[in-house]
């Protein structure tokens, strides 16, 4: 009796986590950025498919216009039966709203997806585009070279957006511990952000959800398990404010005036992090 | 003209990077003439491929973009198959010549091994399992096999490569890159120290 019960118990938490846990934080502010952020979920498998669904659900109280991609958008292939599969029926539902999504590459991507249209890349590797106050930089970390140094360089510094995000596949902070930090990309591109006061950046790689502390003022996010998953890979350290490993998840962005809200959300439907913060304004170079 | 842009971005690129140093042969302008024409040489030879990839892609008309990833697909083959057949006997160290090779290895080296370089070589060991292929030139790499990262710093020392073009490490080898195509235009094998 006693294990019927546990049984029944340990079947309704999720339910129960997920009704629980689905409440939307976040404050709807008109005229706001909202954006969701994915990373690592290519694989066509049904969590990636799960993940979707409650992201489409939730667009109904949280009406995000755009979905940045943090990389490994196909897994396994380019053929037009992988893009089918892992991107085109996933997310239908958020494509046939209008839902636009701005990709960027990783490591198990080809080069080829910046040419597909609903990728919005533009046919580059790297490239930048504004929504409303916020200018997004989307990098390819695959292969930082010069140029694309000297091009984020100059668009930073000619960029009077109020607030500067950048966003790429391999984490510059990482408490994960299959992939970890990209320390040699940090010391690359975490001078130019700290100089030009970028204030948000986002990545993925490791596939688990780490939230850090602020690194010399910078507020950096991973989520990449919007389709992956490496469970228990995360080993919190000194620097993680806020982990999650145990489900895939996403993460949803509001930005409002000198606000910047957010919440990550499991698969099931629990928030698994959330809060807000304020852009410092006279981080300027 | 865009190719002649390419060689002198390739040359500048070369003369000016720290590995000038490395082989301790510098002239008073810091370039000795044996490099320089080791560098222009490489240059010329990957120009050489540009000429043929856009000659390709002017006869299948070049595609900037497409909401059809079957599109996207052939066009990518059938720009492969035709480079392919420009190139049939294209073979390894036709672009790295033993030369290139050589200069190559040293910069990989000094960027690689020694003090300072454990996050470059981290970089280059962060690597998701893949499946081991032996590597011939002209080959397309696999689409479903990860590609490692390729470290900045050592980016920062190489030469400047055209649009569409890579340096990238595939296991210890060091591979010459067309992303358009994934074609590997050259190796070098056994290049990590």
């Amino acid at each position: 009796m006693k294990t019927i019960r546990r049984f029944i118990g340990l079947a309704l938490l999720p339910i129960c986590l997920s009704l629980y846990g689905q409440k939307l934080t976040l404050p709807v502010h008109q005229g706001a950025v909202r954006f969701a952020a994915i990373g690592d979920m290519g694989t066509g498998e049904p969590p990636q498919y799960e993940v979707a669904s409650r992201m489409n659900a939730i667009r109904e109280e949280f009406p995000f216009d755009f979905v940045i991609m943090l990389g490994d958008n196909i897994y396994g292939g380019n053929s037009a039966a992988d893009f089918k599969k892992k991107f085109e029926l996933p997310y239908k539902l958020l494509l046939d709203s209008g839902v636009k999504f701005y990709a960027t590459l990783g490591n198990h991507d080809a080069a080829t997806q910046k040419t597909y249209k609903p990728f919005n890349m533009g046919g580059q590797q790297y490239y930048t585009y504004k929504k409303g106050n916020v200018q997004f930089f989307a990098l390819d970390s695959n292969y930082m070279s010069p140029q694309e140094v000297v091009w984020l360089t100059k668009e930073l510094q000619n960029s009077n957006s109020d607030w500067k995000v950048c966003y790429f596949h391999h984490p510059l902070y990482s408490s994960g511990k299959f992939h970890g930090p990209s320390v040699e990309l940090r010391q690359v591109l975490e001078p130019l952000f700290m100089k030009y006061g970028v204030q948000v950046v986002f990545s993925g790689h490791d596939h688990v959800y780490e939230r850090t502390k602020p690194q010399n003022g910078i507020h950096y996010f991973i989520e990449g398990a919007a389709g992956e998953l490496r469970k228990g890979d995360l080993k919190t350290t000194d620097i993680t404010a806020a982990g999650y490993d145990q489900d895939q998840s996403f993460l949803l962005v509001e930005i409002s005036g000198d606000e910047l809200d957010f919440q990550a959300v499991s698969r099931l439907g629990v928030t698994i992090d959330q809060g807000s913060f304020s852009r410092i304004p006279d981080r300027k170079p | 003209m865009r190719n002649t842009f390419c060689v002198l971005l390739i040359v500048l690129a070369f003369s000016s990077s720290p590995r000038q140093a490395v082989a301790g042969q510098s002239g008073p302008s810091g370039t000795s003439p044996a490099k320089k024409s080791t560098i222009e040489d490489f240059g010329d030879r990957v120009n050489g491929y540009v000429r043929i990839r856009k000659d390709a892609e002017d006869f299948l008309s070049a595609l900037s973009s497409s909401k059809d990833p079957a599109e996207i697909a052939s066009h990518k083959i059938e720009l492969a198959e035709l480079i392919v057949s420009e190139r049939a006997n294209a073979h390894q160290g036709d672009i790295f010549t033993p030369k290139a090779a050589a200069k190559f290895r040293e910069i990989i080296h000094k960027t690689l091994k020694g003090p300072r370089t454990q996050d470059a070589r981290r970089t280059v060991d962060d690597k998701d399992p893949e499946k081991i292929v032996i590597l011939r030139v002209n080959m397309v790499y696999p689409e479903d096999n990860p590609l490692q990262t390729a470290p900045p710093t050592l980016l920062a020392r190489l030469p400047e490569l055209p649009m569409d073009m890579g340096y990238r490490f595939i296991g210890r080898t060091f591979v010459l890159l067309d992303n358009k195509t994934r074609l590997i235009i050259d190796f070098i094998p056994d290049a990590i120290p």
